[in-house]
């Protein structure tokens, strides 16, 4: 009986942590950690849960003997305190309980620790992602043309089903790479290189990722995207970036873009397939198909990038000059190009998509 | 020797140049708190403003790098300068009265100790007027704090400052430890000692192990950033992990600290408003001391995710689940001690309750983070703010909260009013977990620490507006406590010498105390010596009349203010040298001097003032 309306509370307990997961899964919040959609951050869901669940019982035991003992004991005229000094037996009673819950939780710790270090699978996506103050830069080893590296930022694609494995270092201080949805975080710290936990996407969708790790003035807009996508997609997108851009037909609005952008941004900023080979910003190659600009921080759309050239420290806030890596930070332009020439640098770039 | 015109040492000074030259623990024990509350409303304002600051999505009320200055000098203050010092404020006025001393084994290195930590203070703080306050965070990491990535000054400001401010802390560790092992009465013996004695005992030792850690750490950045060393500096190979090792090694018997002072605090009030001995005393002591031990091996769980491996992982995980046991031993003491009590609800013991409750739940989500797998989705974000406001906040300064009202009779001889504490109190509960409380859903939401802005689509404005408003409720409440100190100050009820009916000893002597506390040294014969066998209050014996004129006590001397000013104006000057290189050398040059000359004038002055008298006489 005793044990039967324990295990009825336990219920409860358990029923209200659901509704309070339900409740914050609720939250149109698309950087929740409470829907995880892979199988990394299944477990760790399912550790959370299991945690929370404890820690609840515990506190709200220990918080209703609190009122009780306040309440049944408080000053009562005539009734004096009882003088007791302690009590071996009960005080080692509450060591041992909370060693035992601690076994509890720290035994499926242990395992769950050493199931984040397993190597990754034979036919697993390698990619790599390299910290800048205030970017990712993402590179997939051997996806490129020629067996090369296949260079894109900030939006990294996937395949639905297929393991990934990410390995992570930095161009300057140290950053963190978290999508909340697909893995827990890691930090990107130069010269000490670490592999994120593998993990398997197992639901279509894009998924918000942001740096974690304090990196200076614009750390709030370091942030980025998973595109998780069928596999045929990934591979059509593969491609896409492995082919040089259509050229530009003559005197069109576009081709004068094309020319500001190699007269003005080519040597930071590279398009595969044209003269734009710069390295030091972002691979802006077939940008016309990412869904944002800035590192994940406005959607891109015509205005915002036209926005972006004119001048960047309205949007993010970026030092000028040469950055602590000794990279220079993107230029302001609207001194230099006017504004009909930033509109067709604008459309230059957001032309190369990915069909 | 040459002749200097200097002031004469004060032998009884009166107003600000008495409390200058003191070297009287329970005065410079109230320098402390008064400081302390200063800079706890600095730090509150700076909260305030980034509360503001995040209530909206994609605010521009601030810029980021006002916003990281905020955030950097809220955490260092809070912690360097409004909780440290206020758990000073109470071992300085407490310790020699609760072991029966007359005062500390080194007056005059007490004062230097306060000096230090004042100077240092303002040092760091100067730096928002040359505007270009400290951001990069309290924990500055590398390589973020080398030149080349902080250019401006605000790290130099912070390094120079937290160094200063280390070597009086450090001094009061040394003489805290002595002071304790080596001042007490006869008949108190260690385990009669109250239990914030002990605690004192115990973070006076953390602070020795400790603080020579960061005092190496802030030396390494110090060479790097002034003198072009590598030590943390990535473009010549470091590995920034270095900087992260020493900043914990410290930084968590650091967070230990913080809490065991409120501990100590909370530990001895209990007995007092329940009438019944503190349950299981010696666990209670065993328990802190091995907090603080253990505090020594768990300072990689603040770096779960920096990339350690697995076997570094899950031995810190278990030894941070490790701290819990002791942890929830005194928790369940104290709520035995409540068991069978005839529990009065005065303001302190309201604060303890409140201390008891909310440290629990700062506790139980601390050891959420030792579940690693759980610590990746929660490190870095605002659950982590929660939960270490739940321990600094709804722990720490709950405690020491119920000990300002606790003690503050016996400070300054006047209660401080019950309604307005009782205000006081609930609106700070409420307060407190209406800001806290809903930052453990932005943590799970996903959103990151230490961003100044945030856009609307992410889903986390409502949760931020409701944190906003609770910290102005916490606000108010603290403007209530500044009214009621103020108030009370003058206009309280006379206290008496135990207006508690409580068992230790400064209870014993007159409030405030007399300058040299104890008339006759008391001899101690229980852990409770104000009790009898029943929990009943007794009066103390009638002692026999002593002349006051009789009693020896050191004079005061303005020599530690000296020596500490020369330290903090020696480190001001590498700034001046940053700025010109001659000028700088000759401020250090005459710092040191001056440095080097007051030391040798302190350790040469006679301990009172009469006897340089009479040896002038004498020859």
């Amino acid at each position: 009986m005793a044990l039967h309306r324990r295990l009825g509370r336990l219920k409860l307990i358990t029923i209200a942590s659901m509704v309070l997961a339900v409740l914050v899964a609720g939250c149109d919040a698309p950087q929740t950690t409470f829907d995880p959609s892979s199988d990394a951050t299944d477990k760790i869901h399912t550790l959370y849960i299991l945690v929370i669940v404890v820690s609840g019982l515990i506190g709200t035991a220990v918080l209703i003997a609190l009122a009780y003992l306040l309440y049944r004991f408080r000053a009562r005229p005539g009734v004096p305190a009882k003088q007791i000094h302690g009590n071996n037996t009960l005080e080692i009673i509450w060591t041992i309980l909370p060693i035992l819950a601690l076994v509890m939780v720290g035994v499926p710790t242990v395992f769950a620790i050493a199931g984040a270090q397993r190597a990754p699978s034979e036919d697993a996506l390698h990619i790599n992602v390299i910290g800048h103050q205030w970017w990712f830069e993402v590179e997939y080893p051997g996806l490129g043309p020629d067996g090369e590296s296949l260079m894109t930022a900030n939006e990294i694609h996937v395949p639905i089903g297929r393991e990934v494995a990410i390995h992570l270092t930095s161009n300057d201080v140290i950053h963190s790479f978290w999508v909340p949805r697909l893995i827990g975080k890691t930090d990107m710290v130069p010269n000490h290189p670490n592999d994120l936990e593998v993990f398997t996407p197992k639901e279509i969708g894009v998924f918000y990722g942001q740096c974690a790790e304090f990196c200076g003035s614009a750390h709030a807009m370091m942030r980025f995207r998973v595109i998780v996508e069928p596999t045929a997609k990934f591979e059509n997108w593969v491609e896409a970036l492995q082919t040089a851009p259509e050229p530009s037909d003559e005197g069109t609005f576009i081709a004068s873009g094309q020319d500001v952008f190699m007269g003005n941004c080519s040597s930071c900023h590279k398009i595969y397939g044209t003269a734009a080979q710069g390295i030091i910003g972002p691979d802006l190659t077939r940008f016309g198909s990412r869904l944002t600009l800035g590192a994940g921080i406005l959607d891109n759309t015509s205005e915002n990038a036209e926005a972006w050239i004119r001048n960047v420290r309205d949007l993010k806030p970026i030092p000028e000059g040469i950055l602590g890596s000794g990279r220079p930070a993107m230029p302001t332009f609207n001194e230099v190009l006017s504004d009909a020439e930033i509109a067709a640098v604008s459309a230059y770039i957001r032309s190369q998509t990915v069909e | 020797m040459v002749s200097i015109a200097l002031p004469k040492r004060p032998v009884s000074p009166t107003g600000v140049w008495g409390w200058i030259t003191t070297v009287d623990h329970k005065r410079i024990g109230v320098l402390y708190g008064v400081s302390a509350l200063v800079f706890f409303v600095l730090a509150g304002i700076e909260a305030l403003v980034m509360r503001m600051q995040l209530a909206e999505a994609d605010s521009d009320l601030i810029s980021t790098d006002a916003y990281n200055a905020l955030f950097t000098m809220h955490g260092t203050t809070m912690i360097f300068m409004v909780i440290m010092p206020l758990g000073a404020a109470f071992f300085n006025f407490l310790i020699p009265l609760m072991i029966g001393a007359r005062d500390v084994a080194f007056p005059r290195l007490n004062a230097f100790s306060y000096w230090l930590f004042i100077f240092g203070a303002i040092l760091m703080n100067i730096s928002f007027f040359n505007s270009s306050a400290p951001d990069a965070g309290w924990f500055a990491y590398a390589p973020l704090t080398s030149n080349a990535f902080s250019g401006s000054s605000g790290v130099d400001y912070w390094i120079l400052g937290l160094q200063v401010l280390g070597i009086g802390t450090l001094s009061a560790g040394f003489n805290f430890v002595i002071t304790i092992l080596n001042l007490r009465a006869p008949g108190m013996t260690l385990m009669r000692m109250p239990i914030f004695a002990w605690m004192t005992l115990i973070i006076s030792f953390l602070i020795i192990f400790a603080f020579p850690v960061i005092t190496v750490a802030i030396t390494l950045l110090l060479f790097d950033r002034f003198f072009g060393t590598n030590f943390y500096s990535t473009a010549a190979g470091a590995d920034p992990l270095l900087w992260q090792h020493l900043f914990w090694v410290f930084g968590h018997p650091e967070v230990y600290i913080l809490i065991l002072p409120a501990m100590g605090i909370i530990s001895d009030i209990l007995p007092t408003f329940t009438r019944k001995p503190l349950f299981g005393y010696t666990t209670i002591v065993l328990a802190g001391a091995v907090i603080a031990f253990l505090g020594f091996g768990v300072w990689a769980h603040h770096m779960f995710t920096v990339g350690l491996g697995g076997w570094a992982i899950s031995a810190f995980a278990v030894s941070t689940m490790g701290i819990a046991v002791p942890t929830g031993v005194k928790i369940f003491n104290w709520l035995a001690t409540l068991y069978g009590g005839s529990i009065t609800f005065k303001t302190p013991m309201l604060f303890t309750i409140g201390f008891i409750s909310m440290f629990l739940l700062g506790g139980l989500s601390g050891v959420m983070h030792a579940i690693v797998p759980v610590d990746t989705q929660q490190s870095d974000t605002y659950f982590i703010v929660a939960h270490f406001h739940y321990v600094l906040f709804g722990g720490s300064v709950f405690g020491l909260t119920a000990g300002l009202y606790y003690w503050f009779p016996k400070i300054t001889g006047r209660m401080m009013s019950e309604t307005l504490g009782k205000v006081h109190f609930w609106l700070m509960l409420i307060g407190f977990n209406l800001t806290f409380f809903p930052m453990h859903f932005l943590g799970v939401l996903g959103m990151p620490r230490r961003i100044y802005t945030y856009s609307g689509d992410q889903g986390w404005e409502g949760i931020n507006q409701l944190v906003s408003a609770g910290s102005f409720v916490v606000a108010l409440a603290v403007l209530i406590m500044l009214l009621n100190i103020l108030r009370s100050m003058r206009a309280g009820q006379p206290a008496g010498q135990n207006p508690w009916g409580a068992p230790t000893l400064e209870w014993s002597i007159p409030s405030p105390p007399p300058h040299y506390n104890f008339a006759v040294v008391p001899t101690v014969r229980s852990l409770y010596p104000l009790w009898n066998e029943d929990g009943e209050t007794v009066n103390p014996p009638d002692l026999p009349y002593v002349d006051e004129s009789s009693i020896h006590m050191p004079s005061p001397s303005y020599w530690p203010l000296v020596v500490a000013a020369a330290i903090t104006i020696a480190a001001g000057a590498l700034l001046i040298w940053q700025w010109h290189s001659w000028t700088g050398y000759l401020v250090i040059s005459l710092s040191g001097f001056l440095g080097i000359y007051s030391i040798y004038r302190w350790v040469f002055e006679p301990i009172t003032a009469t006897e340089s008298i009479e040896a002038g006489v004498h020859h």
